[in-house]
């Protein structure tokens, strides 16, 4: 489902990713550890295709960075959820309106969007504040509205960068909680952090990086 | 309507509220000078008008040779017929150019010549194409060449003013319309700027998601129009009102047409669209 094919990344002189070959297959847990700046979060965004390799190819399902179109890319991420250490939540709106958001901007009929939403915050256990703004939710809160609106989509790989970076322990074991249950109904996970701690309890495929270099 | 469209439309209108002190000034300024604009347009028009009317009375005097007979100025008139930029011909006999000059002058050259000394005349009036300095000249050129004329009198140096001091209006016009459009433009485009720069994160978080360059970039040409026309709609009333003040006090003085009260309005949303797309295409990298 993605194939990273000795993929090279480099940017203003700097080499961030040298050589990587992963393959994540539909339906795997994969977490991807290594210390800040070894190129985590850089294998994330091409994955995203947010960024494009220096030199070799990343392939999610059909797309494929050497020939997506730039319209093509849109559509491509409706079906890659990607949550984030600091939530990248819309601050002046609700949590209805926040995951409704990913509904709105890709034009989805007013009636499925309510039905969707609601759902989907039912998946994350925040159907009882689906009001509540942003201000008055916890990390741990905030973190499940970003994963309610990355899964409303229905995406078929859920890319997480370092996403308990900013919580606490309870709250980073009610969010890996959440992705095994997602992550049990079928989703793919590729789950990027620096924590050794955080992953040896979870039983997935764990994919060390380290200077740009990935190893199992 | 979609709710793709509904958001654009409500995103737009949230734009102008999240830049309110940017997007007041750039209203006002559009207003101003889309507002001067107008009542420009409005007298330029009405200028205009009034050359047209007074190039349209003005007219060629071709005096004949006093020896023609009847059937030779019949025959000239017909020449001068053929002549091209040529639209009326009117003959004055003799007799009638006599009983003009009594009245013009109030003196009768009989009493002192003891007889009629003013020749036969046709008097011209040319094609509007050819109601220009350089067209009369044309057209008077021509006459000048046939048999029987002896000559050929017309206002040429009026024309000549004329001419210039509308195609000097004219040109004011252009000038005007060229750096306050422009202005107009960069103005709204810089609004839109102050709006995507305070957006940024929002603007991530659609492309995150899926959303569509057309999706992102809706809102924000919204409130560029917007801006461009509700700075024109004041423009227009102003225009109307200045155009219904004038007219109130002198009411044959302005003619105006209903395009050129709303020419603001239009001018409006034009540079609305234009300055949101130069804002765009300048500061938001999707």
């Amino acid at each position: 489902m993605i194939q990273l094919s000795d993929v090279w990344y480099w940017i203003h002189g700097e080499q961030i990713l040298s050589g990587v070959n992963l393959r994540v297959e539909a339906g795997d847990f994969v977490c991807l550890v290594g210390p800040s700046g070894a190129g985590k979060s850089t294998l994330l965004r091409l994955v995203h295709m947010e960024i494009f390799p220096s030199r070799g190819k990343v392939k999610v399902t059909d797309y494929e960075t050497d020939s997506i179109r730039a319209k093509e890319i849109p559509l491509f991420r409706r079906r890659v959820g990607m949550i984030f250490q600091d939530f990248k939540l819309l601050e002046d709106r609700d949590v209805f309106e926040n995951v409704a958001f990913a509904l709105w901007a890709t034009g989805v009929p007013r009636k499925r969007i309510k039905k969707k939403v609601f759902q989907v915050l039912a998946e994350v256990g925040l159907s009882h504040k689906r009001y509540a703004m942003m201000t008055e939710l916890s990390g741990g809160e905030q973190q499940r509205v970003a994963i309610a609106r990355a899964l409303v989509n229905e995406p078929f790989v859920l890319l997480a960068d370092e996403a308990t970076g900013n919580l606490d322990a309870e709250a980073t074991e009610e969010v890996l909680e959440l992705l095994r249950k997602i992550n049990r109904k079928g989703t793919a996970i590729l789950l990027a952090t620096h924590s050794e701690n955080l992953v040896s309890n979870i039983p997935t495929r764990i994919v060390k990086i380290h200077e740009g270099r990935v190893s199992e | 309507m979609s709710m793709n469209l509904i958001y654009s439309f409500r995103e737009g209108f949230v734009g102008l509220r999240r830049a309110r002190l940017a997007s007041l000034l750039t209203i006002s300024t559009v207003a101003v000078t889309l507002t001067l604009l107008g009542i420009f347009l409005v007298l330029t028009f009405n200028i205009q008008r009034v050359v047209e009317h007074f190039k349209s009375r003005m007219a060629l005097e071709v005096f004949l040779d006093n020896s023609l007979n009847s059937d030779e100025i019949e025959k000239l008139e017909e020449r001068l017929r053929k002549v091209e930029g040529v639209d009326t011909v009117v003959f004055i006999s003799r007799q009638e150019a006599l009983e003009q000059f009594r009245r013009e002058f109030g003196e009768d050259p009989l009493d002192l010549l003891g007889e009629n000394p003013l020749p036969p005349s046709f008097q011209i009036k040319c094609k509007q194409e050819f109601r220009s300095h350089q067209g009369i000249e044309t057209v008077a050129r021509d006459i000048e060449k046939i048999e029987g004329v002896d000559e050929v009198v017309y206002r040429g140096q009026l024309f000549r003013i004329v001419d210039r001091y509308s195609r000097i209006v004219l040109l004011t016009d252009a000038i005007l319309l060229c750096v306050v459009f422009l202005s107009a433009v960069l103005l709204v485009a810089n609004t839109l700027r102050l709006t995507i720069l305070s957006q940024m994160k929002t603007i991530h978080i659609m492309e995150l998601v899926g959303a569509t360059k057309r999706f992102i970039r809706r809102p924000y040409t919204i409130q560029g129009v917007l801006q461009g026309g509700i700075g024109g709609t004041i423009g227009s009333l102003v225009v109307w009102g200045f155009e219904e003040g004038i007219r109130l006090r002198f009411p044959q003085l302005l003619e105006v047409f209903p395009l050129l009260i709303l020419s603001p309005l239009l001018l409006g949303f034009l540079l609305g669209f234009l300055g949101s797309q130069l804002g765009l295409r300048r500061f938001l990298k999707v």
